[in-house]
């Protein structure tokens, strides 16, 4: 059991992407374990996204090799589904529908994708919401059908990029902690892209966090801390001012205050 | 207060018409009827034609081109704007076309339509056909491409096949954009028949306001223009109603 979490999931080595002349990415490269549950901070435009959809197999690096088992990721796969943003729900489709339209994409049928969905719906708490349109549901509720229609075909990966960014704090928070119980209870491996450093260290086992210009991994901060956490711990503060000073934000105010 | 002044305010367009209506009665007092007839005049013509069963007959006619052309043109122009939508080189090829033949005005098209197709129903429908096509193909066209590319991330990762991206997908997506071009391909569509049955044809609106100026029966040609407006609005409505039900069931919010 002990080496089954040991085990690398996903290898990046020497990964670069150009987009024309621009460097988006240069010499990316890192592990990451079966069932861990990663975050990636950075700045805008320090790459994040464009890392993981290349981890998510929507974009080839320009040189160097993005794999996952074993395997070179060459494009999406339904064993590893990707959260996004502005949550990619279908607007013509129900609740019920955006979750049967990934099942039956896996040719799972009838009455069993029926039942499927239903599970799914209620484990991300949203019985009752299953013929509701997303335009009906609030950005929270949104993100809770976007994964629970991606838990549905039973990934070994969860990519999410930035997820919860639009979402109010209170909702953020609540959606923090169901990712925290999502993960626990499936076991997947997650890698999660964050701009929010608070976010990063109550949800992150590691931390990889990136530099602009060119895009690069700059340091790996290991959070050992017990999930879910309490934010307002002295440990969960000094995880966060770590990151923050690598950020120079301290820095920054404390010139503020002088001048 | 605020309810009267609602009220009032239900009472403007009604205000504003007898103003028309008014107007226009004060103004024939100063021409012949054949020049320009009063409204009660128009109002008795209209009685007239409708006792004879001539209104009747040529509205059915107007209205049956009016089908004829417009389905003709959806049956085409949906299929052909979601090629040319989904396959960008397609598109790049016949854009240059498409852009050549759009703005030459569906009437422009007449002396070859009579050539090809004679004198009778086919040039007005060939006319209507074309006064919807082009809206149609452009607008369901510009729906297809501007899909979010997001809905084909999520469905290529959860490994939809061809089919299920287009019939799942992309029909879907484009449908709001596709009802948008059915709604203005309608407008253009029943402009153009009464040019096409002016030009080409025995019977329908058309045919009818042009025949009363043979005759000089000007009260006709006012009754065959005011006819074409208020089919107009009843066909635009109609479109406007079916637009609200078919965003219900595809769960948009209007």
């Amino acid at each position: 059991m002990k080496s089954e979490r040991q085990h690398s999931k996903i290898l990046i080595r020497g990964v670069e992407k150009y987009y024309k002349e621009h460097t988006a990415l240069s010499s990316i490269d890192l592990d990451i374990l079966q069932g861990e549950l990663v975050c990636i901070v950075g700045p805008s435009g320090c790459g994040k996204s464009t890392l993981i959809s290349l981890m998510a197999g929507f974009e080839k690096p320009s040189c160097g090799s993005v794999s996952i088992d074993g395997k070179e990721v060459k494009s999406p796969d339904s064993d590893r589904i990707m959260i996004f943003q502005d949550y990619g729900l279908f607007p013509w489709k129900t609740v019920m529908g955006n979750i049967l339209f990934a099942l039956q994409a896996k040719k799972i049928k009838g009455e069993e994708a029926f039942q499927t969905a239903r599970e799914y719906i209620d484990l991300v708490g949203l019985e009752g919401s299953e013929n509701k349109h997303p335009y009906q549901l609030s950005g929270g509720m949104k993100q809770r059908v976007a994964i629970a229609r991606a838990l549905a075909v039973e990934p070994s990966i969860l990519f999410m990029d930035e997820p919860f960014a639009a979402l109010d704090a209170f909702t953020r928070m609540r959606l923090q902690d169901e990712i925290l119980r999502l993960w626990k209870e499936k076991q997947p491996t997650i890698v999660f892209v964050t701009h929010d450093l608070d976010e990063a260290v109550y949800l992150g086992g590691r931390i990889f966090v990136m530099a602009s210009n060119p895009g690069r991994l700059s340091r790996v901060v290991k959070v050992e801390l017990p999930r879910p956490c309490n934010r307002t711990s002295s440990a969960f503060v000094s995880y966060r001012n770590e990151l923050f000073r690598e950020f120079q934000l301290v820095h920054e105010k404390t010139e503020e205050y002088i001048i | 207060m605020g309810t009267i002044a609602n009220n009032l305010k239900k009472l403007l367009p009604v205000v504003s018409i007898a103003v028309f209506l008014l107007f226009w009665q004060y103004s024939s007092g100063f021409y012949s009827s054949t020049l320009l007839p009063s409204p009660l005049e128009v109002l008795a013509a209209l009685f007239e034609l409708i006792e004879r069963g001539v209104l009747a007959e040529h509205i059915t006619v107007s209205i049956l081109r009016f089908l004829a052309g417009y389905i003709l043109a959806v049956i085409f122009a949906v299929p052909l704007g979601i090629m040319f939508g989904y396959y960008p080189l397609f598109h790049f090829a016949v854009d240059p076309l498409i852009q050549v033949l759009r703005p030459i005005s569906p009437i422009a098209w007449f002396p070859l339509a009579v050539l090809w197709f004679g004198i009778g129903n086919a040039p007005a429908v060939f006319i209507i056909f074309l006064a919807s096509f082009f809206p149609l193909l452009l607008s369901t066209l510009d729906s297809v491409r501007q899909i979010p590319s997001i809905y084909f991330k999520v469905a290529a990762n959860f490994g939809a096949g061809k089919r299920t991206v287009f019939f799942k997908v992309i029909l879907p997506a484009a449908f709001p954009g596709i009802m948008v071009g059915l709604h203005i391909a309608v407008g253009t569509a029943w402009i153009h028949l009464v040019a096409g049955e002016m030009l080409g044809s025995q019977s329908g609106l058309g045919y009818l306001i042009v025949d009363s100026r043979n005759f000089l029966r000007t009260d006709w040609i006012i009754v065959g223009m005011l006819t074409v407006g208020i089919i107009g609005l009843v066909i635009y409505n109609i479109m406007k109603m079916f637009e609200i039900f078919i965003k219900k069931i595809w769960g948009v919010e209007s």
